[in-house]
């Protein structure tokens, strides 16, 4: 008996001194689809050959515009980024990436065992609710094509596209053109301002931030479907889903990179993306001239 | 719009961006020599497209429709204390995609500066895996997660140092693997670097026996990693310049060219799709596509030169006494070493920490060690040591290219083209890949 008694409590050490060095985390991350990943690829390369081909030129042409200005590599902004608020940024950047881990992507990677048609019904839904509201900016940018185009888009879809639910309207040549209040703001020549990173939702601007505030507030304004009234509970978990699709659908992983620069990076990344859309913004007019010296995003 | 984390789907476009970054080039600016015959002497035009293009998605192996992934997060008790601006580097993480029966099980291990999760991987992983392996990708020992969590110095690029790091770290996995998973053999295999650290592994495996590896792989292996990324920083001084103003002028460069397109587009949001297409466009001259791989190349040692200045104490940009602390501004150091080439990373953070603590050595016998004939022997006699590469990879000179070919015999395949790695996921590659691994490859008769 002692022995078995004195097995047992060995295996009770060494199990107890197992956890103590357990130092393994294994989870199950959703599966890769080589196949059609490829399949896609083709298509697309086949796909961007020919639109590179005719884009442009086209649009030039159909608008009757002058071609734009070029732009010269002088007229680039500079590789630094004006970042006052750095420190803050850098803690809220490491806690996103905290989160991310905890929470997020864990909540978004389970979200991903869903059906694939279950999921991209969601994703068109919330696409679909935020027709309206780019409507609006491009009115207010002046750019009436794409509002009625996105006005044909969001009746299209609401209606043969059930709610919203099936994105028919890209299948009948009219993809989506998403905009917001930031583009507004800058189209009536609203600097970017310095660099944010907002919890939650990453990197921003100054003047991303405000057109998010913005973007939330047509949101709840417009109402659509009356899904933005009501208890907490209702507009909440409607915010909940539209985050988790939004997530489930984004392919970036916090430090995937293992470099400790990866927050100098992407804000080098995420501004410049912004500054090229903002260029967009002003196509027919001549490049604004950086003054020597000025930092990105000021 | 919508208070949706659009920001954080711009960073996936960001990255995108990067590859733009790294595809596009100054090429008014910088004449390369027009001569016949390989450009900058390096590689010919060919060989620099197959390279930064890879493998058309239609000349694709046949791939399978689902892979499965597990990601393990591992602490290893062997490593350094983690500085503080590398908090998020604690454990090593791997990636497995394992079968439901008992198969052999395939390690793979990235290239210079790779995580154990990049496309190539990827691709490697989803033709084993279709092949009936369990696959297990691991990142080179230069990747930065791999220097904080699985070095025993944080010093990265010394074949044997790196090939015990990698050998110990594989052992603490297979250890730790769930239990469902049942091997009945080990191959290593990897690519560029990656090659070189898996024939490494084999051969420290054959003196101490603790995996048992079967056979080893090396696919665009280089011969020497010194002269192979000396080979990169000529490209880069070539096609870029020197210092931070070359990749400025880079820079300033592909700004102007990628909003000239935009504006002449009806778009409204930069897209992948975009970006993508815009690359193919960007780059058209050879010193573009050189410019492409040299900057995608320096990018990738910024990390390993930071970490091993750290680790090291050598104080090349990190002061000793006074390392960064979570939240201090960290671009100045990236912004001057990635003005740096690689032999400054030798010279002033691998020599002197390896002159301190290998008895003995001299920077000759370093440079001498960092070649693959410290298991020529091995790669001469042992009949489960395989190589796949090209007669047009730029990381080997002729003499290297003849060396490999004569230490390996009937064991390696030399492809005309493709570049480094621009043929890799190929039919031709996977075929000869699962060949090689299987024992049953024989070199086609001519």
């Amino acid at each position: 008996m002692p022995v078995v008694a004195l097995g047992l409590a060995a295996c009770g050490l060494a199990v107890l001194a197992g956890c103590a060095t357990q130092s393994v985390d294994i989870h199950g991350m959703p599966a890769a689809t080589p196949a059609a990943d490829n399949a896609a690829a083709a298509a697309n390369r086949a796909e961007l050959a020919a639109a590179i081909a005719n884009e442009g030129r086209e649009d030039i042409a159909e608008s009757g515009a002058t071609p734009s200005p070029l732009f010269t590599p002088a007229d680039a902004p500079s590789m630094v980024t004006y970042d006052p608020w750095e420190r803050l940024n850098r803690f809220t950047y490491r806690w996103n990436a905290r989160f991310d881990s905890a929470v997020f992507l864990p909540v978004a990677n389970g979200y991903r065992c869903l059906p694939s048609p279950l999921r991209s019904g969601v994703h068109n839904f919330f696409g679909n609710l935020t027709e309206l509201s780019t409507m609006l900016n491009d009115a207010l940018q002046w750019r009436i094509g794409n509002g009625v185009r996105s006005l044909g888009r969001f009746l299209l879809n609401s209606t043969i596209g059930i709610g919203g639910l099936i994105d028919v309207a890209k299948h009948v040549r009219l993809p989506s053109a998403p905009t917001g209040f930031s583009d507004t703001l800058g189209t009536w020549g609203v600097h970017p301002g310095p660099y944010v990173v907002l919890p939650l939702f990453g990197p921003s601007t100054l003047r991303d931030t405000i057109g998010l505030a913005g973007d939330i507030g047509a949101r709840y304004g417009i109402n659509l479907f009356d899904l933005y009234r009501g208890s907490f509970w209702k507009t909440g978990s409607m915010d909940v889903a539209d985050a988790v699709d939004e997530r489930a659908n984004t392919a970036f992983r916090y430090y995937a990179t293992g470099s400790p620069f990866e927050y100098d990076d992407i804000r080098f990344l995420y501004v410049r993306k912004r500054l090229l859309e903002d260029t967009g913004l002003h196509r027919h007019e001549k490049p604004q001239k950086p003054a020597p010296g000025t930092e990105a995003g000021r | 719009m919508h208070p949706r984390p659009r920001a954080l789907r711009s960073l996936v476009i960001g990255l995108a961006f990067t590859s733009a970054c790294a595809a596009a080039a100054s090429a008014q600016t910088v004449q390369l020599p027009s001569t016949s015959g390989p450009a900058t002497g390096l590689a010919d035009s060919a060989a620099l497209r197959a390279t930064v293009f890879g493998t058309a998605p239609e000349d694709m192996a046949p791939l399978p429709a689902r892979v499965p992934l597990t990601e393990i997060d591992i602490k290893l008790p062997w490593a350094n204390p983690v500085p503080a601006v590398f908090w998020f580097d604690k454990r090593l993480r791997v990636w497995l995609s394992a079968q439901k029966t008992p198969a052999p099980l395939a390690i793979v291990i990235a290239g210079t500066g790779g995580s154990g999760n990049t496309d190539k991987l990827a691709t490697l992983r989803a033709a084993l895996y279709g092949a009936g392996y369990h696959v297990l990708t691991m990142p080179s020992p230069t990747f930065p997660g791999f220097i904080v969590s699985a070095s025993r110095t944080g010093v990265a690029g010394d074949l044997r140092q790196d090939g015990e790091d990698l050998y110990s770290a594989m052992q603490a996995i297979i250890r730790h693997l769930p239990r469902r998973v049942q091997v009945t053999d080990i191959d290593v295999l990897g690519y560029s670097l990656g090659g070189a650290n898996a024939a490494v592994v084999k051969a420290i495996d054959s003196a101490e026996g603790k995996l048992h590896i079967h056979r080893a792989l090396m696919i665009n292996p280089p011969v020497s990693l010194f002269t192979s990324i000396g080979r990169l920083d000529r490209l880069f001084a070539l096609s870029i310049g020197s210092g931070d103003a070359g990749i400025e002028r880079l820079y300033r460069q592909l700004y102007a060219e990628l909003a000239n397109l935009y504006r002449a587009s009806d778009r409204v949001e930069l897209d992948e799709d975009f970006l993508l297409g815009a690359a193919a466009v960007v780059l058209k001259t050879d010193a573009e596509f050189s410019a492409a791989i040299a900057l995608s190349f320096r990018l990738d040692l910024v990390n390993m030169f930071f970490a091993g200045d750290l680790y090291a104490r050598t104080g090349v940009v990190v002061d000793p006494q006074h390392p960064p602390k979570v939240g201090d501004p960290l671009e100045k150091f990236e912004m001057t070493l990635r003005a740096m080439p690689f032999s400054e990373y030798f010279a002033r953070v691998f020599a002197p920490y390896y002159l301190a603590h290998r008895a003995g050595a001299t920077v000759k016998s370093l440079v001498a060690d960092n070649r693959l004939d410290i298991i020529g022997d091995s790669l001469r006699d042992n009949e489960d040591y395989y190589a796949q590469t090209n007669s047009d990879d730029l990381i080997l000179d002729t003499s290297e290219l003849q060396w490999l070919e004569h230490t390996l015999g009937a064991r390696i395949v030399v492809y005309d083209h493709g570049g480094h790695l621009g043929n890799l996921g190929s039919r031709g590659q996977i075929a000869d890949m699962l060949d090689m691994l299987a024992g049953r490859w024989h070199r086609p008769t001519p």
